[in-house]
């Protein structure tokens, strides 16, 4: 009787407070160990979006800048009569400018006038060409212009293309430096910020290409998706969650539905070629069409993470109204849906995001058209943001390389800002029962 | 409008109010209600007593057709309400819960503020005709769930800021903001101290002038104190159903008194 609890290790003296103490320190450690690997766990997480980030950064920041140049333009009369306008020689005259600054240079030489040339995009005709055409007093006046070069004039100042490099591998000869070193020590080149970047379409020339044309297909396809998945999303959920009865359709219906949320979006992309564009119709590359593929696929993340929050409402609100004789309607409009906004709004931009980026449905319907001027209607043809992405990545251009990366960083932008109105909402409509 | 209730109730002043007929409630395989009969008379208070888990709550629950709501939950038998069938197919249940009241066992204010649960049941019901209208029904309301003096100055504040017994008497307050004919508490005075515990029993006093009250109460004193009829149930049985005295004086069945007396429970 008397050694009867000694065995086990245990004193027989052992009080309750000794081995709470005892078993205590076992579950200190256990705690400790699980903080530990959590820890490490976050800490490779960040690593790895440290590194995605840091490369994207790294690669792409050159695209948020454009080297331009500043000339003085004599717009010739000869040249550019003011009654043949829109036509006329601006390239030329952008030339014979440019050559008074190029020393030691025979513009007379055609093959010479035309590498001089290329140091201007091609595009400085163009913005000439408008400004002509706005104002036709400018012809027979000086004006001063700054104009973006072209491509491997803005890789060499940027400094991808090597000095070092052998002649024969360089895109930009030894004598076609010396002309640019002579801009710069004039003064005449400049850096500035790539307004382009934002404010123009696609191009064949990347220092002239833009990410309008894909920020407006974007847009619009987003509305489109949002304007139907929004509305259709919630309506469904309420009825499966609130009226619809509980029986083996409903069953079935919502397996579905979360079946649905898992299909590749490249099914859903082929999906709409065959119904949207092949039975009714609709034009390829639009963003109306994009938007009615990507509202296929956010639907069901809406209706999951609606019947979620609604889920989350406790019961004893619903019965306290329903007590008080109000409507099923009147439940959940007055009571239900208010209190699970937070929830539906979460999820609804999550979903949209998540759209905002797929670039498989979209690639199937055509809005990976090259296409150089913004939409200005969800059906005009349009690419989107990941689709110019995805077009960028595939061009041999060297100055495609960083914007590639600039469109992502631009991409990623959206979707943290996207995620950050979602927990603004959710704090703001936060409310405690 | 108004005068035609008063002068109906008039007619009916001693009539019974509820007659319940072998009810029988089962969740999924569990009979919680087996063959209940009882008549809740008008103008009255009846208590319900009984060991926790007999049912009370759940026949309460039949009274209005709350248990509607719940899916597994199946109720058969008769229950009239001023000699109609409430489960009858022409009988809209939230008709029928605006005028069976009730106050649930635990407090379940809205998240809105203090006014708008209040103002809530009658904005539905269109009891109010204007704004001065609806915030004499307020007052009122408050008043009579002893809560008025608590919160007159900070009505807009949310309902769910309370502490549980003044939520608890918030509830009382807006189930009787709706005027409902029968008033259904369910422990409505668990969670209150003694001074709002007698001030809702005075409210339940006063409802009797012109309701009829059915309480759940866990509390001998309380049913002995507040009610004129008294159900005892036992595992989902009605056991006896008496005079108030009579159960607590001389109780006809053996449970009830080993109940009333503290031996189960
Ligand atoms: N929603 C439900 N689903 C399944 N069974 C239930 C449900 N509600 C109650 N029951 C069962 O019905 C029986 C009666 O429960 P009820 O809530 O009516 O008891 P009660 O008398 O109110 O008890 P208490 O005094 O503890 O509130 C219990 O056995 C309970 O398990
Ligand atoms: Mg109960």
């Amino acid at each position: 009787m008397t050694d009867f609890t000694t065995g086990a290790g245990v004193p027989r003296n052992t009080t309750s407070t000794e081995l709470v103490a005892a078993s205590l320190k076992r579950r200190r450690r256990k705690q400790s160990r699980l903080q530990w690997i959590g820890l490490g766990a976050i800490s490779v997480a960040f690593l790895m979006l440290f590194i995605l980030v840091s490369s994207l950064i790294s690669t792409g920041w050159q695209a948020f800048t454009q080297t331009h140049v500043t000339l003085e333009v004599y717009v010739d009369p000869e040249e550019i009569p003011v009654d043949r306008l829109p036509r006329g020689g601006f390239d030329d005259a952008l030339a014979a400018s440019l050559g008074k600054m190029v020393p030691g240079v025979d513009m007379s030489d055609r093959k010479t006038a035309r590498a001089v040339e290329s140091i201007l995009s091609n595009g400085a005709q163009f913005s000439l060409r408008d400004m002509v055409v706005a104002d036709p007093d400018l012809i027979g006046q000086t004006i001063t212009m700054k104009v973006p070069v072209s491509d491997p004039y803005d890789q060499l100042n940027k400094g991808l293309i090597e000095r070092e490099t052998p002649e024969e591998n360089r895109r930009v000869k030894n004598n076609e430096i010396a002309w640019f070193d002579a801009l710069v020590a004039q003064g005449a080149i400049s850096k500035p910020f790539n307004l382009a970047l934002f404010k123009n379409a696609d191009s064949r020339f990347p220092e002239q290409a833009g990410l309008k044309g894909a920020l407006v297909g974007s847009f619009w396809a987003l509305l489109t998706c949002f304007l139907i998945a929004f509305p259709l999303g919630i309506g469904s959920a309420i009825y499966l969650e609130e009226f619809a009865p509980k029986n083996k359709l409903s069953d079935f219906i919502e397996v579905n539905i979360n079946n649905l949320a898992a299909v590749p979006s490249v099914v859903f992309g082929l999906l709409a070629l065959a119904v949207f564009i092949g039975w009714f119709g609709l034009p390829r590359s639009a963003p109306f069409v994009g938007g009615l593929t990507l509202a296929l696929m956010t639907m069901p993340t809406i209706i999951i993470a609606t019947r979620a929050a609604l889920k989350a409402v406790p019961p004893s609100i619903r019965e306290a109204a329903l007590g008080l004789g109000a409507s099923r309607q009147q439940v959940v409009f007055q009571h239900v849906l208010p209190l699970a906004m937070p929830g539906v709004l979460t999820g609804t931009i999550i979903g949209l995001a998540q759209a905002l980026g797929e670039t498989a449905p979209l690639l199937l319907i055509g809005m990976n058209a090259f296409i150089t001027s913004a939409a200005s209607s969800p059906f005009d043809s349009a690419t989107a943001l990941p689709t110019q992405i995805f077009i960028w990545a595939d061009s041999p251009e060297r100055g495609f390389v960083s914007r590639t990366s600039a469109a992502i960083l631009v991409l990623l932008g959206f979707l943290v800002i996207m995620n950050a109105i979602a927990i603004y909402l959710r704090q703001k409509f936060e409310r405690k029962w | 409008m108004n005068d035609m209730r008063q002068f109906e109730r008039d007619v009916k002043m001693t009539n019974t109010k509820i007659t319940a007929r072998s009810v029988n409630v089962h969740y999924g395989d569990t009979h919680a209600i087996k063959d209940v009969d009882v008549d809740i008379a008008d103008k009255t208070v009846t208590a319900f007593i009984g060991p926790s888990g007999c049912g009370k709550s759940t026949f309460l629950r039949c009274l209005n057709r709350m248990n509607d709501t719940i899916d597994i939950c199946r109720v058969t038998g008769l229950i009239n309400l001023d000699g109609k069938d409430i489960n009858h197919k022409s009988v809209d249940p939230v008709q029928l819960r605006a005028q069976v009241g009730m106050v649930f066992q635990k407090p379940n204010p809205f998240p809105k503020s203090i006014y708008d649960n209040i103002a809530y049941g009658p904005r539905i019901h269109g009891l109010a005709r204007s704004k001065a209208d609806l915030d004499v029904i307020v007052e009122k309301s408050l008043r009579r769930g002893a809560i008025w003096e608590e919160v007159k100055d900070r009505l807009d504040q949310p309902g769910t800021g309370l502490s549980g017994g003044q939520q608890q008497r918030l509830c009382i307050a807006r189930a009787v903001a709706t005027e409902p004919e029968v008033l259904l508490m369910d422990e409505p005075c668990s969670a209150l101290d003694p001074i709002a515990t007698a001030q809702v029993e005075e409210l339940i006093d006063e409802l009797r002038q012109e309701y009829s009250v059915v309480i759940v109460t866990h509390s001998m004193q309380q049913a002995a104190r507040v009610s004129q009829k008294t159900a005892f149930f036992h595992l989902g049985h009605l056991v006896e159903f008496n005079d108030t005295d009579q159960i607590f004086t001389n109780p006809q069945d053996s449970r009830t008194e080993s109940y009333i007396t503290g031996k189960i429970g």
